[in-house]
């Protein structure tokens, strides 16, 4: 391998075949007079521009077609020509500078052409080289070469990371590993499950419990997961009331003044609720508003005056302190309404319980947020309520649908395949990475590949081939076929 | 293949300073007919000759050569050659591509090396004097073109055989006794040898030969008589002809062996009309035994790439004299 052109942080070097490099390699261009290196990353292998390259295609072409004849090449200089026709130009990007074993992020320095060494190298000797923490690690799967890839438990903690990629290409595989890896270092997760994906995460392949049965808690709300008024805050109601339901102003003035009165007389009961809107001195508009949101709130089930079958968050979250533990919030078949009353509650016990500092921190993660997260959410989960020790985990077949400043502020980015150049492009927008390495890798990733950017792996983007995990696979899509599918598939056995 | 062997033992641990070929250009091939300068005087008389297409299809066969400067060492030059035969049976073309052969001259070799292809080729040991190392290149292309004209002469039977270049004899790479044999040879076994020359140097009261055609009407040939049987000891083996075969604005002097009756010689012609494909007057066949043989800029620097790897060679690159003294304002080839 040879240097041919700098531009930028651009490299472009110039590789025989035989040299085994592939898309998403890291080369370490040395320069021993100087005593640098130069750490650079293949974002894609191009054939090199060779004179009379074009003339040789026609030629054989000709021959293939209407020709047909044979070569006396008795010295073999054939096999130097076409070495020479399938040379390649390896585009690569710089990563950074290795002064003295020291990284520097630095790619102004420029080795000697005729003089640098080149050669590859795999990625865990690489992370050496930049000397990254190797505690809590949590194995995602294996790099190219087949060495395990690990992130540490650290560089999600505290952080906001985004898992994206077109539909069936294992982001919520992935996420699953994540959950699961953090419940194993003691963590609190909670999943927002659109789909009802996580609930066999308790599971093994097999249809047994798995060593997580008794840290995951599937809640399923209207079910196992009820709540009664008693236990919300005036703040948490509210938001219900109008992020949730859309009540209008005037009306939550006049809700504010029913709930405390209740509050004063200690009456928290839906019949309580429904009486003293119905004795209400208000007007017959406002009257109106407020049953309507009230009768969406007895109709959605997640609400009970029996204080026997609620849910109290706070001693579940007490449950997942010792050994960590994961609370699955099932959505699936939740109407949207109720989705959106669902995730109010949860989010605002959640934020009160971080305040009062009776949880430590969570780690959120949430699929497909923006079906049921309101936009002011976005940043305020971001920003706002990172602090507080809410740390967000954005899981998302649309990447349109997350705004540009959260990408901006994304420390991970786990990016499974995409084709379309667009769904690139407001990926590419990340702070992290550089748009061509996102648009040349993520759009020739295989299906349970992903390219990982940023914080985890230490700036140094990389394909990782996600590991399977041992848990009973849910939120399969229900097939009309699956019958003769599986028939086919015995009679192939 | 033993003379390249042979050429190249003496270069092991030199250096090759490759040749600064315009790689975005056509690489050269060897000079046809660039020796020979005959002035006419006073044609007798210009005729056209309408041709036919004659139905019945004959064996069509072609041999082309190129040859390429491959760079310089510290005692000579590299260059290095490649023959194709190409021929056309039964509606299929087929070729045979010989080489390429690098071949590593010196002025203590080039002697050897002439003397050694004409003994392998011709079955001589003539000497006509060894050539400037810069010249011996196209000789060497040229003697290896004589000798798949040989093989094919020897081997064909009622074929028509397309050489390229002219039946222009005398010179020290074909010498009147060899080019005359090849004909002979080819004339027994009932085959007839047209020569197409892409360029001629061949005049006709001021005007170049081919330009004669332009208004002539394909399929035709010009029959030019009067030309001087040859000056000193250059000689002219065949009939002079422009050869105009197809509509266009191409046509090419066209040498028909002398010794083959006139009527054989436009009958073989009409036979080529009716055998092989025509794109702008020139034999397919013709045109693909020179693609096949043509180096291309990628060849070239495998080539090089071949000697640098079996010969140890070190590539060094001397800075260009004309780019160093005149910048942008050099032009032109380096010296």
């Amino acid at each position: 391998m040879r240097l041919y052109r700098k531009e930028g942080n651009s490299l472009q070097i110039l590789s025989s075949p035989k040299d085994d490099v592939e898309k998403g390699d890291y080369l370490l261009v040395e320069d021993t007079n100087v005593n640098r290196k130069l750490i650079v990353q293949v974002i894609d292998v191009q054939f090199a521009s060779v004179p009379g390259l074009l003339e040789e295609l026609l030629r054989d072409s000709t021959a293939d077609e209407q020709v047909h004849g044979e070569n006396f090449d008795p010295l073999g200089v054939s096999s130097h020509i076409n070495h020479i026709q399938d040379a390649r130009m390896l585009i690569c990007k710089i990563r950074g500078t290795i002064v003295n074993d020291k990284l520097h992020v630095n790619s102004s320095w420029l080795p000697c052409r005729s003089k640098s060494g080149i050669k590859k190298i795999s990625f865990n000797s690489l992370l050496k080289h930049v000397g990254g923490n190797d505690r809590l690690p949590i194995n995602v799967g294996e790099t190219k070469d087949g060495s395990p890839l690990n992130i540490t438990a650290h560089d999600l903690d505290g952080r906001l990371n985004i898992i994206t990629g077109k539909k069936g290409t294992g982001k919520s595989h992935l996420s699953k590993l994540l959950v699961l890896g953090l419940v194993d270092y003691g963590a609190t997760v909670v999943v927002f499950d659109l789909n009802g994906e996580y609930s066999g995460l308790g599971f093994s392949t097999k249809g047994g419990g798995n060593q997580y049965s008794g840290r995951v808690h599937v809640l399923t709300p209207g079910a196992n997961f009820r709540v009664s008024l008693s236990q919300m805050g005036l703040s948490v109601i509210l938001k219900i009331m109008i992020h949730a339901l859309g009540l209008p102003g005037t009306s939550t003035r006049e809700f504010k003044h029913i709930w405390k009165s209740l509050s004063q007389q200690g009456k928290f009961t839906l019949q309580d609720l429904g009486e003293a809107i119905r004795r209400c001195n208000c007007n017959m508009h406002v009257r109106d508003a407020l049953f309507s949101r009230y009768h969406s709130l007895v109709n959605s089930g997640f609400f009970t005056d029996n204080e026997e079958s609620t849910t109290n968050f706070e001693k579940l979250f007490e449950k997942t302190k010792k050994d960590g533990g994961a609370l699955v919030i099932n959505l699936k078949n939740v109407s949207s309404v109720d989705r959106q009353i669902v995730l109010e509650y949860t989010l605002g016990n959640l934020v009160n319980l971080l305040n009062q500092w009776k949880i430590k921190s969570v780690f959120l993660f949430a699929e497909e947020a923006h079906l049921y997260l309101r936009e002011t959410y976005w940043e305020d989960i971001v920003t706002r309520m990172r602090h507080f020790g809410l740390f967000t985990n954005f899981v998302t077949n649309q990447p349109d649908t997350i705004k540009e400043n959260i990408y901006r502020q994304a420390d991970s980015i786990f990016l499974f395949n995409f084709t379309n150049e667009r769904d690139l492009e407001t990926v590419s927008k990340a702070a992290r990475v550089d748009s061509e390495t996102v648009k040349s890798i993520a759009q020739e990733l295989p299906p349970h590949h992903c390219l990982l950017i940023g914080r985890a792996v230490k700036d140094f983007p990389v394909t990782v081939k996600v590991k399977a995990l041992d848990i009973r696979t849910m939120g399969q899509t229900r097939l009309f076929f699956a019958d003769s599918i599986n028939a086919y598939n015995k009679l192939s056995a | 293949m033993e003379l390249s062997l042979n050429s190249m033992k003496n270069i092991e641990s030199s250096y090759l300073q490759p040749t600064e070929t315009p790689l975005n250009q056509p690489v050269a091939e060897h000079i046809e007919n660039a020796t020979t300068i005959l002035g006419i005087q006073h044609p007798s008389a210009i005729k056209t000759i309408s041709l036919e297409n004659n139905s019945e299809e004959k064996p069509v066969v072609a041999v082309d050569v190129s040859s390429i400067g491959i760079g310089e060492t510290e005692t000579g030059m590299l260059c290095a050659i490649r023959g194709a035969i190409v021929w056309k049976e039964k509606n299929r073309y087929k070729y045979q591509r010989i080489g390429p052969f690098p071949f590593h001259i010196t002025e203590e070799n080039k002697k050897e090396i002439c003397k050694l292809f004409r003994n392998h080729s011709f079955e001589i040991s003539g000497d006509h004097g060894a050539p400037s190392i810069i010249n011996i290149q196209a000789r060497i292309g040229n003697l290896l073109e004589r000798w798949l004209q040989l093989g094919i002469s020897c081997s064909a039977y009622d074929t028509i055989i397309l050489w390229d270049g002219s039946m222009t004899a005398g010179m020290a790479d074909s010498p009147v006794d060899e080019v005359s044999r090849l004909l002979e040879i080819a004339r027994n076994r009932l085959s007839t040898v047209l020569a197409f020359s892409k360029n001629t140097t061949l005049r006709f009261s001021g005007h170049k030969l081919t330009d004669l055609a332009e208004k002539a009407e394909p399929p035709c040939l010009l029959q030019i008589d009067g030309f001087p049987l040859g000056s000193g000891p250059v000689l002219l083996l065949g009939d002079i002809y422009v050869a105009k075969l197809t509509p266009g604005v191409c046509s090419f002097r066209l040498d028909i062996d002398r010794k083959v009756p006139r009527e054989q010689g436009i009958e073989a012609v009409q036979s080529l009309l009716g055998s092989d494909l025509l794109v702008q007057s020139y034999p397919e066949t013709l045109r693909l035994a020179h693609i096949f043989s043509t180096f291309t800029a990628t060849e070239v620097i495998g080539i090089q790439r071949f000697i640098v790897h079996q010969y140890g060679l070190k590539i060094v690159t001397r800075p260009n004299v004309r780019r160093l003294l005149f910048g942008p304002f050099g032009k032109g080839a380096e010296g």
